[in-house]
């Protein structure tokens, strides 16, 4: 910062002195035409002396009609005024004008603009890294708030994967289950089924047992109950009972 | 049976030896109760509360007097007139069982569809005899359902020879 603002001292100071030297390059044509204005004599013309202001004062009383004689008198000298100075080199006096300006210059620079610019800068040198502080702080927050999302953005897709996961599961489970339950229905009904088919079979061959014995029983007492009608076939059952006691038989 | 039914039995019985014809009072007393076991309104009507004790004594001297000894028809009246018609039938039973015991005898009530002969009686009383090992008194019950041949019950022993029982037994097979 510093070295900053004593460059920036310098070129200011550079720039005055450059000015001060051309400034200074000025004065010097106009001295010179001032002094070959003086130096004139002109012939024909009436006048009260030969100093510069008096050979001005005569050249504005002439008027325009010595204007031919004022050129010759001139002649090449004012030419020679107008001869450029050296463009590197300055004069001597130049410099040291200059020098002491800038010198001047500097001090007060120094003294006065200094300690403002240099609290100007720092003031801003100041706001630029508070702002820098501020983004700093800013980004972090927002890294630590994209963090967050992110964190949260990945807890969501993995409950999310998980949730999926577990009703794909379930569906499975219930899929399972279902077709376990549909297959054991099945079974049983088949089962069932059967035993209703065998049962009812069994049933059938039952009841036509049934009915052919009742058939045959009913003949056979239809025979017997008139075979028993007979007062000697009565007997004869007594007799073959009475027989099969005392033979020891039921 | 009951004690009760016993009991009587034994009265009965004590009277008939008193009489001297406990034999015969107990064979009518067996007839009774044959009588009641095959009619439900005789049998109801004996037993009715709400008849008079006088109603249903009388009833029993129109159906037994002048047919059974006086013996038979007096304890008879007596036990329903006590109100114990509904034991008649065990009370006879036991009778004619104590009966028998006096004459270390067994009663085998015999049941047929057509009545005995005497000489069917005496050979089925012997064959009786002969399968239990102990003298039989043969009580013969005219029963048609039976339809045919012998079903005898000495005690807790069914001897069933009949054709009913064949029938059954044949439906059974089939």
């Amino acid at each position: 910062m510093s070295r900053r603002l004593w460059a920036a001292a310098a070129v200011i100071a550079a720039v005055v002195a450059l000015s001060a030297s051309a400034a200074s390059a000025a004065e010097t044509v106009g001295s010179c035409i001032l002094d070959e204005i003086a130096a004139a004599k002109f012939e024909g013309i009436e006048g009260e002396g030969f100093t510069a202001a008096k050979n001005l004062k005569t050249l504005a009383a002439a008027g325009d009609e010595h204007a031919e004689e004022l050129k010759v008198a001139l002649g090449d000298d004012l030419e020679g005024c107008f001869d450029a100075p050296n463009p590197i080199i300055p004069e001597i006096k130049e410099i040291v004008w200059g020098g002491l300006a800038f010198v001047v210059l500097l001090a007060l620079m120094y003294w006065k603009l200094f300690p403002v610019v240099r609290n100007l800068m720092e003031q801003r040198t100041q706001r630029i890294q508070d702002a820098i502080d501020d983004a700093d702080r800013q980004r972090s927050e927002a890294a630590e708030v994209k963090a967050n999302y992110e964190a949260e953005l990945a807890d969501a897709k993995a409950e999310a994967a998980r949730i999926v996961d577990e009703a794909r599961e379930q569906a499975g489970a219930v899929r399972a289950d279902l077709q376990a339950r549909a297959e054991a229905d099945i079974a049983e009904m088949r089962e069932r089924a059967a035993a209703d088919v065998e049962a009812s079979k069994r049933q059938a061959i039952a009841d036509l047992q049934s009915e052919v014995s009742d058939i045959a029983l009913g003949a056979a007492e239809a025979v017997l109950g008139r075979s028993l009608e007979d007062p000697e076939m009565q007997r004869q059952l007594v007799d073959d009972y009475i027989a099969s006691v005392g033979a020891g038989q039921d | 049976m009951t004690d009760r039914s016993v009991s009587y039995a034994d009265a009965v019985a004590a009277v008939a030896r008193a009489e001297g014809n406990l034999d015969a009072v107990s064979d009518e007393l067996f007839r009774v109760a044959r009588a009641l076991e095959g009619s439900d309104e005789l049998r109801m009507t004996l037993s009715d509360r709400q008849v008079p004790a006088a109603r249903r004594q009388q009833i029993v001297e129109d159906l037994l007097g002048g047919q059974a000894l006086e013996t038979t028809t007096a304890v008879v009246s007596m036990i329903v007139a006590a109100g114990r018609s509904s034991d008649l039938i065990g009370i006879a039973r036991e009778a004619v069982e104590i009966n028998a015991r006096d004459r270390g005898r067994s009663v085998a009530e015999v049941r047929s569809a057509v009545a005995l002969t005497g000489d069917q009686a005496e050979r089925l009383s012997a064959a009786l005899s002969a399968a239990t090992g102990h003298q039989v008194d043969v009580k013969v019950v005219v029963d048609p359902s039976i339809m045919g041949g012998v079903v005898a019950t000495i005690g807790d022993e069914v001897i069933d020879g009949s054709v009913r029982h064949r029938l059954s037994q044949l439906r059974d097979t089939f």
